[in-house]
């Protein structure tokens, strides 16, 4: 109809307009000003001196580790009534960790107080750290753990959430800089909403899976905003953590002040040592930094080794990690583009970032 | 027809300025809600939340296992039983009934031949598109709230009542509890607003209502099985269903307002787009009905 | 049979300018046109009579003068104002039944017509109720206002639908086959309602088939065919277009028709029965010749009678005997 064709002007200007603001938000925000010049070192520096330890954020964490999405295997195995339910499901959150993407909230107000919250769909799983306290919380079957801190470890069960924000993971590279890693600054970066450096440390071994690491250091206080992990032959980072939102504000102190709700299921938990504090393995995504028994190699060929568990057959015979692994000489590797994992024959389990060649040589040793 | 003297006085009198459309907005509204239709969806819904409290009352034998663990946390507290009910409602119930209001909205009209003496009287096109548009939103908003208050009524008479556990742990007052309950049938309105405009949009294609909302309610439902398919993922930030059910984020402690906030962007983008395409319609439209 | 049956033929106010004009008006659908090329004249005052067989373009031209159909081609202007451009301020002023009426079934029948008001935005909201109660006691439905129109027989609707037409006061009202449905009593209520409205000097667009009915309140008529118009005018125009016949009624046909050769008349029987001889009037002869022709000759002139044409005729003239729907 010739003569009304102008009444479809606003529906064809409509999607133009809206793609302007999504486009024009980017430019818009990539437009805020740059940060003075640096040199990589000074950046490090700034980042080894921040002194932020007040602060609520946002957390968007993502994995790209050319895992299937094994959320829904998990469900059913769990389900499934298995003999080993209990290994089945630390096993299926330990991937759920390493394969989804996840939102959370960080609250932290000095090294004493802290909570963060992962957001799941319909559930939360929380870590509230308030003095001595330490509570984990999962509203998905309501059940809360309950440690008391010893009076002297200050810092060590921190690892159990926290090593999910950036900052807790970048300060774990930074310390690892060391000279077989390239330090190089990128053009200037905005992270939710701040103006920040781009530190990339590429590795200078040739036997790593991983290509090069980006961080984000906020050019006001030097806390980093963003890591990005990059593994060999892929564009997209393999682990990519970021704040979406950052306050530098003190947090409510009713947050820090947890009772576990009526009807909630309570376990005690002391705490020997640092390697039981996390349940669940809701700690850390990264496993090439998880805590260790034995560790071989240096930088980033560094292998860890945990020792073989009393029923090997009992990881070996889970339905899902047949799906996972593939058999390899010596036993059965699981194959992310940044981590290898070989379960040795007799049970033992060998991580690192690098192939599955460097894991064999050393289950050999 | 005693042609007596149609032209007395003071009833021949018109306003000199149009009127915004207040009046007519009233009528629509009138029209809507004096239907049987309207009701048995409103009721429909309310039904919803007191099947689930009592299915579970009866059978209150301990948790299921399966399935949100709201469901389970109903027993502890009759006013989960509301944000059981909507949660249940979102996915199927909600859109089927908003799908029948919106895709009724032009095309109803058309197939009682009221469109063209509406159009006539004249009520403009613009001006009609955009009171459909809002008696679909009163009613999107009236069966989040039928949802939320029947839920809650049989929750408080079937089971305890107390303060409430959000999914961080954290327990809030009755109070809080309520204000939580209704910023979550707000944000189920506010959830089908897009759905609203694409079901008013097919509306203004056809003359026939049971195809647009036919159409309108299979939409919905396409939208959210690609919402699940990690295939489409790069998709899934674009569909309407995509935030359908975020208001979970209105439980925690302090209230994620992002999906909110993401939620109501999303829904005005697709107002915007398919209100345009509309208004292109339905401006163009020649009304043979 | 029909002479000075035309109400008030020239009407009490011929205000000046027309109420329709349209030019070049045209409606396609597709690669069919519908309407072709119209160029309608309706002078304010008139009551104007809209003739055209089933399909011939009729109801199409009425959406297009009331701003629902877009015409293809062509311009329109209702009560001097262009159209759709003016739309907002000419349908005020504009009472409409288009293609039989409309309503909510599961509303009232004053439910109805006050939602109707209610989207005019220049209708007072105060006096709704008392309009509306005014409008169906015009049509003669006060004693069903509040029943649901899902209850209203056909004639009903009908009337409704008028009333709804006559909510407010208006310059023009168009009336598509306003009688259709309506029983004898009906039939002659809208009729004397049309000529009442003409008497205040409303204009009445009124299209129909039932020629008698055009014959006996229009004014003006137009005539289409498969969506052209063949023919314009006063009643008067139109007729005289047409022939006229005289018809003796007569025990003595045959003789009667010799007459009737000899005066260069060609006689016939007509199709009603009973003794009777007609033939069509020439302009050289006047009847009253005839009548002395007749007599001197011994003719037993029972009856004589002179026929102008029908409209009927003349629509079927105009627009050919066949039965067929043209599309
Ligand atoms: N929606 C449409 N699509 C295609 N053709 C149509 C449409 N509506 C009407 N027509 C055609 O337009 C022509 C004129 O129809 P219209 O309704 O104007 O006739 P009418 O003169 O009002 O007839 P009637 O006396 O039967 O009411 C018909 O041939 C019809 O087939
Ligand atoms: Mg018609």
């Amino acid at each position: 109809m010739p003569r009304t064709w102008h009444r479809w002007i606003p529906a064809a200007a409509a999607p133009v307009a809206i793609g302007a603001v999504v486009l024009g938000g980017v430019f818009a925000t990539s437009a805020s000003a740059d940060p003075a010049d640096k040199t990589p070192q000074q950046v490090l520096e700034l980042a080894a001196s921040s002194t932020v330890d007040t602060f609520s954020g946002t957390i968007e964490q993502s994995s790209n580790l050319g895992l299937p999405d094994v959320s829904g295997l998990g469900g059913s195995s769990d389900s499934g009534s298995s003999s080993d339910s209990s290994d089945g499901s630390d096993l299926s959150s330990a991937l759920e960790l390493l394969t989804a993407s996840h939102t959370l909230r960080v609250y932290v107000d000095g090294p004493e107080q802290s909570r963060v919250q992962i957001l799941d769909d319909m559930a939360e799983r929380d870590a509230i750290r308030n003095g001595d306290d330490l509570w984990l919380y999962d509203s998905s079957d309501s059940t809360a753990v309950h440690s008391t801190l010893p009076a002297d470890a200050s810092t060590a069960p921190d690892a159990s959430a926290e090593s999910l924000t950036p900052a807790e993971l970048a300060t774990r590279f930074l310390d690892a800089v060391d000279p077989s890693t390239d330090v190089t600054i990128g053009d200037p970066v905005t992270v939710a909403g701040r103006s920040a450096y781009d530190l990339i440390l590429t590795p200078d071994s040739s036997t790593t899976l991983v290509s090069s690491v980006e961080i984000a250091v906020d050019a006001d206080t030097g806390l980093p905003l963003s890591v990005d992990v990059f593994a060999q032959g892929t564009s997209d980072p393999a682990f990519h953590v970021a704040f979406t939102s950052l306050s530098l504000d003190t947090p409510s102190a009713d947050l820090f002040d947890f009772t576990p709700p009526a009807g909630t299921d309570v376990t005690e938990k002391a705490l020997p040592n640092r390697d039981d504090a996390p349940a669940e393995g809701s700690a850390t995504p990264d496993a090439g930094t998880h805590p260790e028994p034995i560790v071989t190699g240096t930088g980033w060929d560094t292998i860890v080794e945990l020792p073989a568990s009393t029923d090997p057959s009992s990881l070996t015979d889970s339905p899902m990690l047949s799906q996972l692994t593939t058999s390899v000489d010596g036993g059965h590797v699981l194959q992310t583009t940044l981590l290898t994992v070989l379960i040795t024959d007799d049970g033992r389990v060998l991580a690192g970032a690098v192939p599955v060649e460097s894991l064999q040589a050393a289950a050999g040793k | 027809m005693s042609s007596s003297d149609p032209r007395a006085s003071g009833l021949n009198a018109r306003r000199t300025t149009r009127s915004l459309g207040a009046g007519f907005f009233a009528s629509e509204l009138a029209v809507l809600f004096r239907r049987r239709r309207t009701w048995a969806m409103l009721l429909a819904l309310a039904a919803v939340p007191i099947l689930i409290a009592v299915a579970v009352r009866i059978s209150s034998s301990g948790s299921s296992g399966r399935g949100p663990a709201f469901i389970d946390s109903i027993t502890q507290n009759g006013l989960f039983v509301g944000i059981a009910g909507l949660t249940i409602a979102i996915p199927l119930f909600l859109p089927l009934t908003v799908g029948v209001v919106a895709g009724d909205s032009i095309a109803g009209e058309a197939n009682t031949a009221t469109l063209r003496y509406l159009l006539v009287s004249p009520v403009g096109r613009i001006r009609l598109l955009v009171v459909k548009y809002l008696a679909a939103v009163v009613f999107c908003l009236a069966a989040a709230l039928t949802l939320s208050i029947a839920g809650i009524l049989i929750g408080i008479a079937l089971f305890p009542v107390g303060p409430v556990t959000l999914l961080s742990g954290d327990t809030v007052g009755i109070g809080d509890s309520l204000v939580r309950s209704l910023l979550i049938a707000l944000y189920a309105t506010v959830s089908l607003l897009g759905l609203s405009a694409v079901g008013l949009f097919i509306s203004t294609l056809t003359d026939a209502p049971v195809g647009a909302m036919a159409a309108t309610v299979v939409l919905s439902i396409v939208a959210q099985v690609l919402d699940s398919l990690s295939q489409t993922e790069w998709l899934h930030p674009w569909l309407f269903s995509h935030y359908w059910l975020g208001f979970a984020d209105l439980l925690r402690q302090p209230i994620e307002w992002s999906s909110f906030g993401q939620n109501a962007l999303l829904q005005l983008g697709y107002v915007v787009v398919f209100g345009a395409l509309a208004y292109g319609r339905f401006s163009s439209k020649d009304i043979l009905s | 049979m029909i002479d000075g049956s035309v109400a008030g033929s020239t009407g009490p106010a011929h205000a000046s300018g027309l109420a329709i004009e349209t030019t070049a008006l045209t409606k396609r659908f597709g690669r069919q046109t519908v309407v072709d090329d119209l160029a309608l004249s309706v002078p304010r005052g008139s009551v104007f009579g809209f003739l055209g067989p089933n399909g011939s373009g009729k109801t199409t031209t009425i959406r297009m003068l009331l701003g629902l159909a877009q015409a293809s081609d062509g311009e329109i202007s209702v009560l001097g104002e262009r159209m759709p451009q003016r739309l907002g301020s000419v349908l005020p002023r504009v009472g409409a039944l288009i293609e039989g009426p409309g309503f909510y079934p599961f509303l009232s029948g004053s439910a109805n017509l006050r939602r109707l008001d209610s989207a005019d935005g220049f209708a007072p909201n105060g006096t709704r109720s008392a309009r509306v109660s005014r409008a169906l006691d015009t049509v003669g439905l006060g004693h069903a206002a509040d029943k649901k129109v899902r209850a209203y027989s056909l004639g009903m609707k009908q009337r409704l639908g008028i009333a709804n037409a006559l909510l407010a006061p208006r310059d023009l009202i168009v009336l598509d086959e306003p009688t259709n449905g309506l029983d004898p009593q009906g039939t002659r209520e809208v009729r004397s309602l049309i000529r009442s409205l003409a008497d205040e000097g409303t204009t009445v667009f009124v299209s129909s088939h039932l020629l008698a009915e055009i014959e006996q309140m229009c004014t003006h008529a137009a005539v289409m065919r498969a969506g052209k118009l063949v023919a314009q005018g006063t009643l008067d125009e139109l007729r005289s277009a047409g022939t006229t016949r005289v018809i003796v009624t007569t025990p003595d046909a045959d003789a009667a028709a010799r007459v009737l050769r000899t005066l260069g008349l060609d006689p016939g029987h007509p199709d009603a029965p009973g003794p009777a001889v007609t033939a069509t009037l020439s302009e050289s002869i006047e009847p009253e010749d005839i009548v002395a022709a007749l007599v001197a000759a011994g003719v037993r002139v029972r009856g004589f009678a002179v026929d102008h044409a029908s409209l009927e005729d003349l629509f079927v003239a105009l627009t050919g005997e066949g039965f067929d729907v043209v599309q």
